[in-house]
């Protein structure tokens, strides 16, 4: 569950996020939606503590996180899959999924063997450097290396960055799948309202200075495509 | 000395003292790697470390012991260095430490003149390395052969813990991106903190390995610092494999100019540096990902 109580974000000096509110419950799959700069990456650092917001409040599973460095944040189960993806250049791929193993003894945690049997590519690469790999592949070390911390939280930004348009089907398919069959917790920030609608039942709308201007369903967006053009219209 | 013989002795120097380079060299990149702080006092703390060396070996300990030790002593003063002095300054720009390290050389510097004085020390080795020992047609010192062996060994130890250990995995990616490391649930900062400690260890491993070969003395660190940056210059700031070549490089030539033209052997090196600077402006193996 991720709940964000009118939190205050600035980048530098310049406030890009001013009173942001939203929640995600537990087991939810939600998009947030907006043209770029409005402020969506800065939502997923803000929860990660990465960027953290100056004001307001942060809830994780029902925890008060703001102030809490990165990895104790990513120690409740919450991993980050930036839209740069961030592969260790100087990792091979398979180091890259080791750095992230929770050391769990908990039934169903993630090992490199289930990742592989996920991602047989990961498997047959193992030893190539990481940034070796293509862009669909690295955006699925990505993803690999954030279920080795057997997340319940998935902040996924921008999967279809620099992917062509099959390969963005299927990273979204893997996801959506993978998270409802493990139960994880899916926020997603896209400007792409296909790919958010693939993969998220509820819709947060973000304007400018990361004001949300609407919160809408698939089904709603379906009906009334206008709306999102308006939203995300340059 | 027929040239068969000198060409063995050139040879060997050369690894040796590429070896000290090399030490010193990739430990001031590790430090600069994780946490952005170009280290000066990394001459001084090679000092230290030979210095606590000559200390345990006077009270009686082994040479070997006191190689296993002076590191060790020299990581835990790196240590309150860190915690005290670079700490509250990591938020800054770069200038800070860089300036604050050149004044902890002189600290350093000055409590070594305090405590053992401005006369010159010897390490007592033991017995059998007070010999020399037949290397094909030449003979060589053992005492430079067992510190080249010390030297293989640390270098392999390094590879182990950067390739094979947790940690090693832990500072290689925290080189490149910080932040995503923390976001992979590990503590980044506990990271840099070990890796300015292994730096250190190195700088205080290498004084106690060269203590032997160039004698003990306060202001041994300053040439050696230079040596070492026109090392990680050459090998490119920031890439490990580079300032293995660099080192490799440089004690070569070092060595070769000392023979040959002794007056004129840094202005050789630092020519080589020159050189490689007109082809490669980020040495060697630099990526230039660093600002």
């Amino acid at each position: 569950m991720i709940r964000l109580e009118n939190i205050d974000t600035y980048y530098g000096t310049s406030h890009v996020i001013q009173g942001l509110s939203l929640h995600v419950e537990a087991g939810a799959a939600v998009s947030i939606l907006g043209r770029n700069g409005v402020g969506k990456t800065t939502t997923l650092r803000s929860i990660m503590g990465l960027t953290p917001p100056k004001a307001g409040k942060v809830f994780i599973n029902g925890l008060p996180v703001r102030g809490w460095p990165p990895h104790r944040i990513a120690g409740l189960g919450v991993a980050y899959v930036p839209a740069e993806r961030h592969i260790f250049p100087d990792l091979t791929v398979e180091e890259n999924l080791k750095l992230a193993e929770a050391r769990s003894d908990q039934p169903g945690a993630w090992t490199l063997e289930r990742v592989y049997e996920y991602f047989p590519v990961l498997g047959e690469r193992r030893r190539s450097g990481g940034t070796k790999l293509s862009g669909g592949e690295q955006q699925m070390l990505a993803i690999g290396r954030a279920l080795m911390g057997n997340p319940s939280i998935m902040l996924l930004d921008e999967p279809s960055q620099g992917l062509s348009p099959i390969l963005v089907a299927k990273v979204a398919q893997i996801v959506s799948e993978l998270c409802k069959e493990h139960g994880i917790t899916l926020l997603l920030v896209e400007q792409n309202f296909r790919i958010a609608l693939a993969m998220a039942g509820r819709h947060y709308l973000m304007g400018t200075k990361s004001k949300i201007q609407g919160e809408v369903s698939s089904a709603e967006i379906i009906k009334d495509q206008e709306l999102i053009k308006r939203t995300l219209a340059v | 000395m027929g040239w068969i013989a000198t060409t063995v002795d050139i040879i060997l120097n050369s690894l040796v003292l590429g070896g000290i380079f090399l030490i010193m060299g990739v430990g001031l990149n590790i430090i600069y790697g994780l946490n952005r702080v170009m280290n000066l006092a990394h001459g001084a703390l090679y000092a230290l470390g030979a210095y606590f060396g000559y200390t345990l070996v006077a009270v009686g300990a082994n040479y070997f012991l006191a190689l296993l030790l002076a590191p060790i002593v020299v990581g835990a003063v790196g240590l309150i260095i860190e915690r005290v002095l670079i700490s509250p300054m990591r938020k800054r720009h770069m200038i800070y430490t860089l300036i604050l390290t050149y004044g902890l050389m002189f600290v350093i510097d000055g409590l070594i003149k305090l405590f053992w004085g401005q006369e010159t020390r010897f390490i007592q080795l033991p017995e059998f390395m007070q010999h020399t020992v037949s290397v094909g047609p030449a003979s060589y010192p053992v005492f430079r052969l067992v510190i080249l062996i010390g030297i293989a060994a640390v270098v392999t130890a390094l590879m182990l813990l950067l390739g094979r250990t947790r940690l090693g995995i832990n500072m290689r990616a925290a080189s490149s991106i910080p932040e995503m490391v923390s976001a992979c649930g590990i503590n980044v900062r506990r990271v840099q903190i070990s890796a300015f400690v292994l730096g250190c260890i190195l700088a205080g491993t290498a004084g106690m390995l060269a203590g032997p070969l160039f004698t003990v003395f306060a202001l041994m660190g300053h040439d050696i610092l230079i040596s070492s940056f026109v090392v990680v210059v050459i090998g490119g700031l920031g890439s490990l494999r580079g300032a293995v070549l660099a080192a490799l490089l440089v004690g070569f030539v070092q060595t070769l100019a000392e023979f040959f033209v002794t007056e004129m052997a840094m202005v050789m090196v630092y020519m080589l540096m020159a050189l490689v600077l007109v082809f490669k402006p980020l040495g060697i193996l630099g990526e230039g990902k660093f600002e």
